[in-house]
């Protein structure tokens, strides 16, 4: 362990109704984010009641996760970003300090 | 200028959220139905309709007249009317010496036009004077006021160029639209022009900048949009400097971008669905989103207006508020006189004053002009209320009002006609529940001594009531409604055609590809192509056709995709189902991984033949096998390249080298696109336990464990018609728009899949061996109900055939004879059922027919229930039905996926009809006589106009008229009330509908008996059988 370098970044983990998926990517596109994983199908509950995560013939009326690993100058811009959206829907943003190994994957 | 990255996004999701009152514009080669007010859906359906008529400026419920029409014809529970208004003047103040719930109930019931007119200048006081016979006073209209009034029109989230066209009679807007619809036409033109954008691969803001940069005729039109386009090179940039100049605060952004957008909206809705759509070839060839079009259109905007203002004419918000404060009077006639308010008689000498231009000349006019207005607006303010007392027999009562009560009297009556729409609509909703809950049978079904001969799963589609019911009345015949799709959500991909068609509702995207095969050789010698000779060796493969695209297609440059979705004519794949076309299996089973190992490696090794071929013009038959083998491990790194296999080449050391590179880069093959093709042979097909999923589903959800007939037969549906754009509009909605049939015939293939029943028999669901799953297809244009893959039928089940033939076709004939009338193609109204049947099939090939059919026209009610419920009643083809028996859904699993599927598009196919009826010009399309098709994605009225959305006047109306009963779509679940209700309660997309009132929903609860409505935000106990009451007219047809 001892010749790893661990880089300081910031994880987002945004939580929105999947029928809004592709303004979330196109947003984080835009904003330069190199990759971003995507968890469909969450249950939980929250200020609209409970989400059921078991949906079959219905994807857009599910909550989704995407998450992010960026550099923390691209954090404020990105929020930013997402606030005229989140001023009107439901759904959060979570942000925490992250160590990464390998930085080239996550920044220029 | 370059804006910082935060505004840059902010901007981005500014237009996002700016567009989501706009819905979305599917292709119309597969029409969805959707609810134009979809982005409002959050709302309560009565505050959505109001927002959204003032937003697509439109009407949301039908003119008095036509409901009036409805109350005359016994469609209108009357006591309901009465109760509402009641309950309108709970909440307000009595009036001395009139009977309001009289007065209103006239008003509704006999005032045809409404009383309520627009006053901007006119008070209570001046109605009353006029109510008097004296001069109007005139207070209204300071100096002040008009600057108010004017501020509030043409300020605030408006276009600066409608308020510019508002004062100076200018035509920038129009101008504007124009110019927009032409870059859209070219730009998204997917193959119907003869002439190609350049450059669209950069995208729809960078191709125009390209276009517009060297635009000589805007030029010379004194359009100088690269002055705007050097501040920024991208979109977002351009939008801020041009809101900036317009003097647009960011706190208004938002609400401009969407009057911006609803200039057009069918345009708009394209370019949203295009940016989201996943796959769309031409999305991804030439990509556009709403920033690019947001952008361009400001762009043009502000050139416009730059060049308009040369005239002395204010061009930004800060010009247009400077002149309404300084030239208030000029500014008032202006605006009167451009935007046709104008009092006829006075409008020549606005004109003169404003064209001398003289101070003290406008001053005077403007005087005589308020003084003409304000008498004009109280006249007919009062004239309005005088012809409501005068059908009230309360024309005494008027002249005795004071001031005060006069104008409780005329807000009483606003509020009320705001209202009156929603009242009506409850009242005629009304009335259809109790006619269906009148026909209801909620007593236990009688159990079966013995299996039916068949069983037929239908569509939960409107048109197959009427099927349904004569199939189970003429034999031994039990049927099953389920959505169309049959619950499997396919990717499909037709033989010899290397596109994928989504077959689901379009809230799904498939997981699995099911591609169609044959093992009939290729008939077609005329087509073979280099490519064809390429893939020799896969021609024997069954996987041809997914393999050609995908691995070989595009390496060779061959633009398959784009032949293959761009068709030569309006219609869509599935009209060339030719009688030629070879019979065809479905490849439903996923491959083993040796399988799939195989095909790649197949794929490769044709692919290095062609390289050989291509590069050192060796022909293939030089090539051996050995060859091949060594260049195919050299290149995937796993050997180097021997000796031999150079020589063989005739290559030198290093140009073999040289070589072996080149098939790794330019042929692709390498480990990583090896890996690709491996990940998407993997989407192909189901494994087994997918599909004891999909068919236990399939069954539990309807209801349908045991007694299985000889015969199930699943039955997609599908119409047919020459020339007819909205074709698709016609089909099944529940597969996107498609046929049904490749789904149905992808569920029997399960059910009837040995493996699959040993699985399912052990989970309870015990399919008899002699059991036959039979896909088949409804032509709702002619009623015909046509078996498939009959080859593929037991022998033992062969000597049955002929009694279900027969039997289909009696229901066939019996359903044409109780259809046919309603489209009036014959002369006769009570048509023999073998002669409306010969009817039917000739209107669908009918070149000239703009009606082949109702289609889901008149749709009012969703059923979910056991088939006994209905059984009994005639719906006239007016209600889906879903089958569901809540005693085999404890966990209320099944119930919430109808919900939130089936049910969930049926309230779009409902809502798409309401305001395509109640507003066929802004809502729905407007006749097809005049339509156009557009790039060969939609339609437009005549050479250029908006994208037309929603349905046409044929499909809604007849004879002017709605046909279609704009209502809400009548729901009723049969369980228990708590079962229902949890499961509406667990999925918050349908709770909202209820709650927010999109749908009518009844739960019929067949253990207590009772009936629960959702009414008013809360439940309801009501009786089933509405028979004391005395409004249900039984002699009023349905």
């Amino acid at each position: 362990m001892k010749n790893l370098n661990f880089s300081q970044l910031k994880k987002l983990e945004i939580i929105l109704e999947g029928e809004h998926k592709e303004f979330a990517t196109d947003l984080l596109d835009h904003a330069g984010v190199k990759g971003y994983t995507i968890i469909n199908n969450l249950s939980g509950r929250g200020s609209h009641g409970f989400h059921e995560g078991h949906l079959m013939f219905n994807e857009e009326d599910v909550l989704i996760m995407i998450i992010a690993a960026v550099p923390p100058a691209l954090v404020e811009p990105i929020l930013e970003g997402f606030a005229p959206f989140f001023s009107k829907h439901s759904g959060v943003v979570f942000i925490s300090d992250i160590q990464v190994t390998r930085l080239v994957k996550f920044a220029d | 200028m370059s804006i910082a990255l935060g505004l840059r996004l902010k901007i981005r999701a500014m237009i996002h959220v700016a567009a989501e009152p706009i819905p979305f514009f599917w292709p119309m080669r597969t029409f969805i139905h959707h609810n134009p007010l979809h982005g409002l859906e959050h709302l309560p359906f009565e505050q959505a309709a109001h927002q959204g008529a003032e937003l697509f400026h439109g009407r949301a419920f039908l003119p008095r007249r036509i409901y009036q029409g409805d109350l005359a014809a016994g469609k209108v529970d009357r006591p309901l009317l009465s109760a509402a208004i009641t309950q309108f003047l709970e909440s307000r103040e009595g009036i001395a010496g009139i009977d309001l719930q009289h007065w209103l109930t006239v008003l509704m019931t006999e005032v045809g036009e409404p009383v309520t007119r627009p006053q901007t200048l006119a008070g209570v006081a001046d109605v009353h004077a006029f109510l008097h016979g004296s001069e109007p006073r005139n207070e209204g209209a300071t100096s002040e006021t008009l600057k108010r009034h004017l501020h509030e029109r043409l300020l605030g989230d408006r276009p600066v160029y409608e308020a510019v066209d508002a004062l100076y009679g200018t035509e920038i807007g129009t101008e504007l639209d124009e110019l927009m619809i032409k870059s859209c036409l070219d730009f998204f033109d997917e193959g119907q022009s003869v002439w190609d954008m350049p450059g669209r691969e950069q995208g729809l803001f960078a191709a125009w900048c390209d276009m517009a940069n060297r635009n000589v005729p805007f030029y010379l039109h004194g359009l100088h949009v690269s002055r705007i386009l050097e501040q920024d090179e991208k979109p977002e940039g351009v939008i801020a400097y041009v809101l900036q100049q317009l003097g647009i605060p960011e706190d208004q952004w938002i609400s401009y971008f969407t009057r911006e957008l609803v200039r057009l909206h069918g345009w708009t809705g394209f370019v949203k669905w295009r940016s989201t759509a996943q796959h769309y070839y031409w999305a991804d060839r030439f990509p556009a989103d709403l920033v690019d079009f947001v952008a361009i259109r400001l762009t043009m905007a502000l050139a416009l207006l730059r060049k308009d203002g040369r005239h002395n004419h204010a061009w930004n918000t800060d010009g247009i508020a400077e002149a309404i404060d300084t030239r208030t009077a000029e500014i008032y006639l202006r605006h009167e006189l451009h935007t046709g308010q104008i009092l006829p008689a006075m409008a020549h000498a606005v004109d003169q004053a404003l064209l001398l231009g003289k101070d003290a000349l406008i001053q005077e006019t403007l005087r005589d002009y308020l003084r003409g207005k304000t008498l004009h607006e109280a006249q007919t303010q009062a004239n309005g209320l005088l012809a409501l007392a005068e059908a009230a027999d309360g024309r005494d009562a008027l002249p005795q009002l004071s001031e005060e009560q006069l104008g409780e009297l005329l807000t009483t009556i606003a509020a009320f006609e705001q209202q009156e729409g929603m009242i009506w609509l409850r009242a005629l909703e009304a009335h259809a529940i109790h006619r269906l809950l009148n026909g209801l049978d909620p007593s236990k079904p009688p159990v079966r001594e013995k299996r039916p001969f068949a069983q037929a799963a239908f569509c939960i589609d409107t048109r197959s009531e009427r099927i349904r019911r004569h199939l189970e009345d003429i034999g031994d015949y039990q049927t099953f409604g389920i959505a169309g799709f049959f619950g499997v959500p396919v990717s499909f991909m037709e033989l010899g055609k290397g596109s994928e068609t989504h077959l689901c509702p379009v809230i799904l995207t498939p997981k699995n590809l099911v591609p169609e095969i044959t093992a009939a050789t290729r008939q077609d010698d005329a087509a073979v192509t280099a490519l064809e000779k390429a893939m020799h060796e896969l021609k024997e493969s069954v996987l041809t056709p997914f393999v050609t695209v995908e691995a070989i297609g595009l390496l060779f440059g061959f633009d398959m995709i784009g032949k293959t979705i761009a068709p030569r004519t309006y219609n869509r794949w599935r009209k060339r189902l030719h009688p030629e076309k070879p019979f065809s299996r479905l490849l439903l089973d996923k491959l083993s991984r040796e399988q799939a190992d195989s095909i790649v490696r197949a794929v490769q090794r044709t692919v290095i033949v062609k390289a050989v071929e291509q590069e050192l013009g060796l022909p293939p038959e030089q090539v051996t096998d050995d060859v091949i083998r060594s260049l195919r491990e050299s290149a995937l790194g796993h050997a180097t390249t021997p000796q031999a296999c150079a020589d063989a080449l005739q290559l030198d050391a290093d140009k073999a080298e040289a070589f072996i590179e080149r098939l790794r880069t330019a042929y692709r093959i390498n480990d990583a696109f090896a890996h690709q093709q491996m990940e998407r042979l993997g989407r192909i097909g189901f494994t087994v336990d997918e599909q004891v999923n999909y068919v236990t589903q399939a069954l539990s959800s309807i209801g349908l464990t045991e007694q299985f007939s000889r015969f199930v037969l699943l039955v997609g549906h599908g119409s047919s018609s020459e020339n007819n754009p909205y074709e698709s509009a016609l089909d099944c909605g529940a597969c996107g728009g498609n046929h049904g049939l490749v789904s149905a015939k992808v569920l029997a293939q399960m059910a009837n899949n040995r493996p699959v029943r040993r699985i399912l028999r052990a989970r309870g669901i015990d399919i008899p061996d002699d059991t036959w799953f039979l896909p088949a297809l409804h032509n709702t244009t002619t009623d015909e109900i046509q078996l498939h893959n009959l080859q593929l039928i037991p022998p033992s089940h062969l000597v049955y055939v002929d009694r279900l033939r027969n039997g289909l076709t009696a229901a066939s004939r019996l359903c044409a004879a109780e259809r046919v009338p309603t489209l009036a193609i014959g002369e006769k109204k009570n048509l023999e059922p073998a002669a409306a049947y010969k009817l039917a099939r000739r209107n669908a090939m009918d070149w000239s027919q703009v009606r082949p059919e109702w289609g889901l026209s008149r749709n009012v009610y969703f059923v979910i229930g056991r088939r006994h419920l209905t059984a009994k009643t005639m719906l006239h083809g007016r209600a889906f039905l879903h089958s569901y028996d809540y005693r085999v859904d404890p966990k209320r699993r099944l119930l919430e996926n109808i919900l939130t599927g089936p049910l969930v598009v049926g309230q779009w196919i409902n809502m798409e009809h309401y305001f395509s009826a109640v507003d066929n010009d802004r809502f729905g399309s407007g006749s097809k006589v005049n339509h156009n098709v557009a790039g060969r994605f939609g339609v437009m009225t005549g050479n250029l106009s908006d994208l037309r959305t929603g349905l046409p006047s044929q499909t809604v109306l007849k004879d002017g008229k709605p046909y279609h009963e704009p209502l809400r779509l009548i729901t009723v679940i049969e369980a228990p009330f708590e079962h229902a209700r949890k499961a509406i309660d667990g999925v918050v997309a349908v709770k909202n509908l209820v709650q927010n009132a999109w749908i009518r929903l009844l739960i019929v609860d067949p253990e207590s008996g009772e009936v629960s409505i959702h009414e008013n935000g809360g439940w309801q106990k009501r009786a089933l059988h509405a028979a004391e009451r005395a409004t249900v007219q039984e002699s009023v047809p349905l």
